[in-house]
């Protein structure tokens, strides 16, 4: 499958802003995978299988808090090299492959993260004496190299994913005689990860009441529309 | 550009330089430094930079919540405050701003909205997600001007604010609407997914779901099993299983 010059450069451009999104800036909602690799999706022209990779990488980003020093995968760029690959590959297949490349991406960027923020505390070390004299330049300086390499850390994530989308999509899956279970595996992992972290986070009290409801609820309205 | 709308704007970047020991410490420095300019336009630069020292310090909260904590103290700044009663209040933000975030924003809103948008995503495509990214970034523009106006007019009383206010209640409120929204996504993303499927191969994945799910809330294996992990080990499963070329 071969991808034209623009979009290839639209997709990376899109895996920097999403990379960015999830920690340094705005935080808006774009590194969630079902925004993510739905908008991937439609920069190669599939929206549809975009969107389905999204919904399912989504489930396994409902999974996980991104709390304080707590340390978490990052779902932003694999969903993009996620939803490429959902869209170079056949409609059947595309949950599957998208999973195949988004998943181990995700790993992949949750340690990127950590060394961002390792490689952040050395340049805090370096300019410790200007910060503790209240030098501003030295706290505007932090602040745009935190930025940068950020971009540079989701840059590269997204070169990685979509160059390993579009090799992966090449492999002619169509014809191995059970490639369909990828799809039916990454489904299950994500169905696991939304409904584990969603008990979990509702604890015991009422909100495991409103959790039951809205399963029910979802079934119900899965069986009527069948 | 006025001293509050600049920090408001960098109140958006307020972790771009996170790090493990000072978490937004960096960030909030720098959102501050446009209202302590303000603030120390007439008193000595021993004093403001003082201040813009004390403002970098270690800080973790959660980052829509921040500006509560740039507010209070730019105000405790200019009400006079010692700098170790600063650094208190601080020290004191912290938990508070962090719980209350996490519970409201983390596991309320974004699960929220993120499960509105996995349920209308079939039947209105990339409107849904249009929708939620425009309603998201709407409330997070108001919540970060909302907490620093609430910070710049309490001050130190800001703790006892926040009490007062609307977030404890709605964040409980949020984290039901999330639980309800993702309980109804789940069965109909898995419906979307696994729908053409045998009856066999559908029971199969509805079955190790089960089983992650199980495995992820056994005490002695929840820290050990997330989704992620299962969902690796499940596609290796399957990797083995594809078989051979047709």
């Amino acid at each position: 499958m071969i991808v034209s010059p623009l979009p290839f450069a639209l997709t990376l451009l899109w895996g920097t802003v999403v990379g960015l999104d999830l920690v340094s800036v705005p935080q808006g909602l774009l590194s969630r995978p079902l925004v993510a690799a739905t908008v991937a999706g439609l920069l190669l022209g599939d929206m549809a299988s975009g969107l389905l990779a999204g919904m399912v990488l989504e489930l396994y980003a409902l999974d996980v808090l991104p709390i304080g020093a707590s340390r978490y995968p990052d779902f932003s760029v694999a969903a993009v090299a996620g939803g490429v690959a959902a869209a170079l590959v056949p409609d059947a297949l595309a949950v599957g492959i998208a999973g195949l490349v988004g998943l181990p991406m995700a790993a992949l960027g949750g340690w990127t993260l950590q060394k961002l923020r390792r490689r952040n505390a050395v340049s805090v070390q370096r300019r410790l004496e200007r910060v503790a004299h209240g030098d501003g330049r030295a706290i505007w300086e932090l602040q745009r190299n935190g930025f940068l390499r950020d971009a540079v850390r989701s840059f590269a994530l997204a070169l990685l994913g979509v160059g390993v989308a579009i090799l992966v999509a090449v492999i002619p899956w169509d014809r191995f005689s059970h490639a369909r279970f990828l799809s039916w595996a990454v489904a299950a992992g994500g169905i696991a990860a939304a409904l584990g972290g969603a008990i979990r986070s509702a604890g015991s009290g009422g909100r495991r009441h409103w959790l039951a409801v809205g399963l029910a609820t979802g079934i119900f309205a899965v069986v009527m529309l069948r | 550009m006025k001293p509050r709308t600049e920090a408001l704007l960098r109140l958006f970047a307020v972790q771009a330089s996170y790090t493990y020991e000072r978490m937004a410490g960096i960030g909030v420095g720098h959102a501050s430094a446009p209202l302590l300019r303000d603030v120390f336009a007439t008193r000595s630069v021993r004093e403001r930079r003082e201040a813009v020292a004390r403002s970098a310090d270690f800080f973790n909260s959660h980052p829509y919540l921040a500006g509560v904590a740039v507010g209070a103290e730019v105000r405790a700044e200019q009400d006079g405050v010692s700098g170790a009663v600063i650094s208190r209040l601080r020290t004191a933000l912290s938990g508070p701003l962090g719980s209350i975030g996490d519970q409201l924003i983390w596991a309320g809103w974004v699960p929220a909205l993120v499960g509105i948008g996995l349920i209308a995503a079939p039947w209105v495509g990339i409107w849904a997600i249009v929708g939620i990214v425009l309603v998201h970034n709407l409330l997070r523009l108001w919540i970060t001007a909302w907490g620093l106006d609430l910070g710049l007019r309490e001050g130190l009383r800001v703790g006892a604010a926040l009490q007062r206010s609307w977030l404890p209640r709605v964040a409980d409120d949020a984290q039901r609407i999330a639980a309800f929204a993702v309980g109804v996504a789940v069965p109909i993303v898995a419906r979307r997914v696994l729908l053409p499927a045998p009856a066999i191969e559908a029971t199969v994945a509805i079955g190790a779901a089960t089983l992650g799910v199980v495995l992820s809330l056994l005490p002695a294996t929840r820290f050990r099993v997330n989704g992620l992990r299962f969902g690796l080990v499940l596609l290796g499963v399957a990797i083995l299983l594809v078989g051979g070329l047709r």
